[in-house]
């Protein structure tokens, strides 16, 4: 399960996308919205997306993580727009017969999105806002995906 | 002349004050002589240029990569981070 949503996020139904009966752990990360970054006080945060390529990514770290570890499932569902202090804006749900692989997927999984899913986020602060700027994803040094 | 569709993001979109801008280009310009073109007519984004990253059709592509006709021309700033 992939999603990019404005709704509030429930992990419930992405749990049980991710399990299998041959799961013995699932492990589920929350990204929430803290209240301050740097010293400054985060009021909110606004998410962009860039949905269709966001998607493609996710199900790329996914297939990294199920070629790294030996997982039975790997779901991920971000939310965009405007979400308050407290609110989720991620989750990360990897399945795996035990729980050291689940934990360690997990893990990956979460550095991976953050490194190569367009997704940005702005903070508002009480006297200002702006774009934060994270990690510029890597570009393939030759361009192999010319179509015909 | 090729004429392509671009896309933009977060900081980007704020600067250019478009989601979305047509951009004509010499036939067989590269996403690399797009980022130039866009410094010249929007000198507010040349600060940014460094640390775009250019996607067509949902891919990452280098600067050398040739733009067609009707492309779509994504311009990634640096992703959402956190650590």
């Amino acid at each position: 399960m992939f999603e990019i949503t404005r709704e509030p996020l429930d992990p419930a139904p992405l749990v049980e996308a991710v399990r299998r009966d041959e799961s013995g752990a699932v492990a589920l990360f929350y990204g929430v919205v803290r209240n301050e970054n740097m010293g400054r006080n985060v009021q909110y945060l606004e998410y962009d997306a860039y949905p269709e390529m966001a998607l493609k990514k996710m199900r790329e770290v996914a297939a990294e993580v199920r070629a790294k570890f030996p997982v039975t499932g790997v779901g991920v569902m971000h939310r965009i727009g405007r979400l308050e202090i407290g609110e989720t804006s991620l989750l990360v749900a990897v399945s795996s017969g035990h729980r050291t692989e689940a934990f360690e997927a997990c893990h990956y999984a979460v550095d991976r999105i953050k490194q190569i899913v367009p997704v940005w986020k702005k903070e508002v602060w009480e006297d200002g806002e702006e774009w934060i700027e994270g990690h510029i994803p890597e570009v393939p040094s030759h361009d192999g995906g010319e179509k015909p | 002349m090729t004429t392509v569709h671009v896309r933009l993001y977060a900081g980007l979109q704020d600067l250019i004050g478009a989601r979305d801008i047509d951009m004509d280009l010499p036939d067989g310009a590269t996403v690399g002589g797009l980022r130039e073109q866009l410094g010249e007519q929007y000198p507010v984004v040349q600060a940014f240029l460094p640390v775009l990253v250019c996607a067509v059709d949902e891919e990452y592509v280098p600067n050398e990569h040739v733009l067609r006709e009707g492309d779509r021309v994504a311009l990634i700033p640096p992703v959402s981070g956190g650590r």
